[in-house]
């Protein structure tokens, strides 16, 4: 009877469940968060939802082709192995829409189209007559312009690039310069290819920037360091390298910068890099041009923090965050992936905070070990290299509003953008963004007194004083005649009145005559 | 001469530096009460400099607000200076009592709350561009008050320029000593109070047990 009855209430409590579930399914399995003008975190609308996760077992095609294999053995578990990604580094989507996944543990670049059904699987390469195997590859780019493939075959210390069906047309090698010294190892982790075909690698050993090939396959230099820290210690260095003889100077320690992790190219050319050392604030997120210079400086400070701001304390766990990865979205949107807590941070293209998505866990839309990230249109795609597989993000329709918001406002279309920033703040009336843009759209307006409400709530000094200044003038404009004038005559009035009571013509009761 | 009132003696030793603490002390005035009403001015104007600044000046952080750093900005200071001075004048044979010392440091406090109430008024029509103006109404209130402030010392303890300088830096020194030894009280008197409380704490288990 007893055992009747357990039944009964929890098929009540699954149905309620399920029920429940139909009605927020809306909802994150992590705490969508912003942070406000004071770097604090405030609770926010989720910009991105995870839709599912895609392993080795949901690519169409993948177990056809393997078990398609001679010699395959279901029961084998080198084979069972080979249906399953197993710790993928690295995730890239060309131009043509073809998703390009780096199974490391597996020696292999799966390639799929958008839907995740198979369509190439690279691992062999004909190199004139021989076969080359991949070991431990990290990292693939393919050129949109010549459509070469490219990919870090990083244990065996050498870039292939290849045609799409595996004619490796040139390996790069260790450069034989005297520049890159001999006795550091070259273990190629990421790549990007420009416009005209130079070539950059992210070596780990390397600290001076990328490696940087031309199209010949020669040896250029190195591209894009970071700055070293403005330390105390180092700052001390620096005075007495200044007083230092030349023997003495030798026998100092060196200040190194660290070198960065990960990079992207946009279509301009411009290529971010990001690093993702934990205990450095300097060069997180650079955005370089041809000339190896960051350009991000034009438009952010020092002191801004990308990833978490210190202490992020809707985690449990307060921990710095290291940028893995970035990706350029269409917009030039920044997505930056945070290993630290499995965060994406979107920023738009002037480096202002966007969305928070993500979270560490074991759920859907939580991450155990992101290590790479793409974007397409409005879908973000993140790799995880310990739950083997890549979890979707699609845009909500808040997301979609703030996207076209900022992306109108970013183009300097403040009237425009007006309508949709109302709608973001009927969203999320913690979104800061939405009323600098709606009093920019006011300010451009004339609607100085308005605007100025608008900038106090998003308590932006700079701009309140604009629209002081503008609201003031029309108050000045207005008034400014009547009151002189009043003023004028009160003046006038009372100076008749004074000579006429000194000529004895008139006396107020309060004024006594001197000697009277 | 001089036959002022206390409220005419305000402006009269205000605009008079060099001889208005003189005459204040000569003439036996000033009003304890036009005193303690500057002190509260002085913490008003406090309050004002910080919650009421033009917003295009000054952002201040609205989620948390403590009044107590105001009070002791205003009444915690003023006191705790004017009896330190009184401590130090006693050591160098200074003449001011107690009360007078009271009158003449809020009396001499006047041009900085005025200069700063009328740059915080000032902030709320100027924009960023003219913040000189504000800045140079500052200066001035503050400017007048040190000149103020040094000739009434020197007046209400008949002491010379130099003996004066020495008083105000042998104050500080003892506002310091006197802040660092209430600290050290209220540290004690917790410790104290944390021992008879777990004295009590212990003894009602043992009963109850």
């Amino acid at each position: 009877m007893s055992g009747f009855k357990r039944l009964l209430s929890a098929c009540g409590a699954l149905l309620i469940m399920t029920s429940l579930a139909g009605s927020v399914h809306a909802t994150e399995s992590y705490d969508p968060y912003s942070y406000d003008r004071w770097g604090d975190a405030v609770s926010s609308q989720v910009g991105y939802s995870a839709e599912k996760f895609v392993d080795g077992k949901l690519i169409n095609g993948l177990y056809d082709k393997i078990s398609g294999m001679s010699g395959f053995d279901y029961d084998d578990e080198s084979w069972k192995q080979l249906l399953q990604l197993k710790e993928p580094a690295d995730l890239f989507i060309s131009y043509d829409d073809k998703m390009y996944i780096v199974d490391k543990g597996n020696n292999r670049i799966v390639v799929t189209d958008l839907e995740f059904n198979l369509v190439n699987y690279l691992d062999q390469f004909n190199y004139n007559g021989e076969t080359l195997k991949l070991n431990a590859p990290q990292g693939v780019f393919v050129d949109q312009y010549t459509d070469y493939v490219y990919i870090c075959d990083t244990e065996n210390s050498r870039l292939i690039k290849c045609d799409y069906d595996g004619n490796v047309d040139m390996v790069f090698e260790k450069p034989k310069s005297e520049i890159y010294s001999q006795e550091l190892t070259f273990k190629p982790e990421k790549v990007v290819v420009d416009k005209a075909g130079n070539v950059y690698l992210v070596v780990g050993s390397i600290t001076k920037g990328a490696v940087m090939y031309d199209k010949t396959g020669e040896f250029l230099g190195f591209f894009g360091a970071n700055r070293v820290e403005a330390t105390a210690e180092i700052v001390m260095n620096a005075f007495w390298n200044t007083i230092a003889t030349e023997a003495q100077r030798d026998r100092m320690a060196k200040s190194t910068a660290v070198g960065f992790d990960n990079f992207d190219i946009d279509d301009s050319g411009f290529i971010y890099t990001v690093t993702e050392s934990s205990d450095v604030q300097t060069d997180t997120v650079k955005k370089v041009n041809p000339k190896g210079t960051n350009i991000l400086h034009t438009i952010i400070d020092d002191e801004t923090v990308f990833g978490d701001h210190n202490p992020a304390y809707w985690s449990i766990y307060t921990k710095q965050s290291a940028i893995v990865d970035i990706d350029i979205g269409p917009n030039g949107e920044m997505n930056l992936l945070d290993f630290a807590h499995g965060r994406v941070f979107q920023y738009d293209k002037l480096a202002n905070l966007m969305f928070v998505l993500g979270g560490s866990g074991n759920q859907l839309g939580t991450f155990l070990s992101a290590v790479a990230i793409e974007s397409h249109d409005d879908m973000i795609y993140v790799l995880d290299s310990r739950k083997n597989g890549i979890t979707l993000f699609k845009r909500t329709d808040f997301g979609e509003i703030v996207t076209n918001a900022t992306d109108l406002y970013n183009k300097g279309y403040y009237d425009e953008s007006y309508e949709p920033w109302q709608r973001v703040i009927k969203y999320d009336g913690n979104y800061r963004r939405a009323y600098i843009g709606i009093g920019n759209a006011l300010l451009g307006q004339e609607k100085y007194k308005e605007a100025m409400k608008y900038f106090k709530v998003a308590i932006s000094r700079k701009r309140y004083n604009r629209a002081f200044e503008g609201y003031r003038d029309q108050l000045m404009q207005k008034y400014l005649t009547p009151v002189v004038l009043i003023i004028v005559i009160l003046v006038v009035v009372i100076k008749v009145l004074g000579i006429l009571e000194k000529k004895g013509i008139v006396t107020f009761p309060w004024t006594r005559r001197r000697g009277a | 001469m001089l036959d002022l009132t206390q409220n005419q003696f305000v402006k009269h030793v205000v605009m008079h530096p060099f001889e208005g603490f003189e005459d204040l002390r000569w003439k036996k005035s000033g009003s304890m009460v036009i005193a303690t009403v500057i002190v509260f001015l002085l913490f008003f104007q406090q309050l004002a400099y910080n919650r009421l600044y033009g917003f295009q000046y000054y952002v201040s952080y609205d989620k948390v607000f403590n009044i107590i750093p105001y009070i002791f900005r205003s009444f915690g200071l003023f006191l705790l200076y004017v009896v330190c001075n009184w401590a130090m004048c006693t050591l160098f044979d200074g003449e001011g009592s107690l009360k007078n010392i009271y009158i003449v440091t809020a009396y001499s406090l006047i041009p900085y709350i005025a200069g700063s109430l009328i740059g915080t008024f000032l902030s709320h029509i100027l924009i960023i561009d003219e913040q000189i103006f504000i800045e140079t109404v500052e200066i001035i209130g503050l400017a007048w008050t040190v000149v103020l402030f040094i000739s009434a010392m020197k007046a209400v303890h008949q002491f010379s320029f130099g003996k004066t300088l020495a008083l105000i830096a042998l104050t500080l020194v003892a506002m310091l000593a006197c802040v660092f030894l209430l600290v050290l009280l209220l540290t004690l008197f917790q410790q104290v109070l944390i021992f008879i409380f777990t004295i009590y704490t212990e003894l009602s288990y043992r009963l109850r047990v």
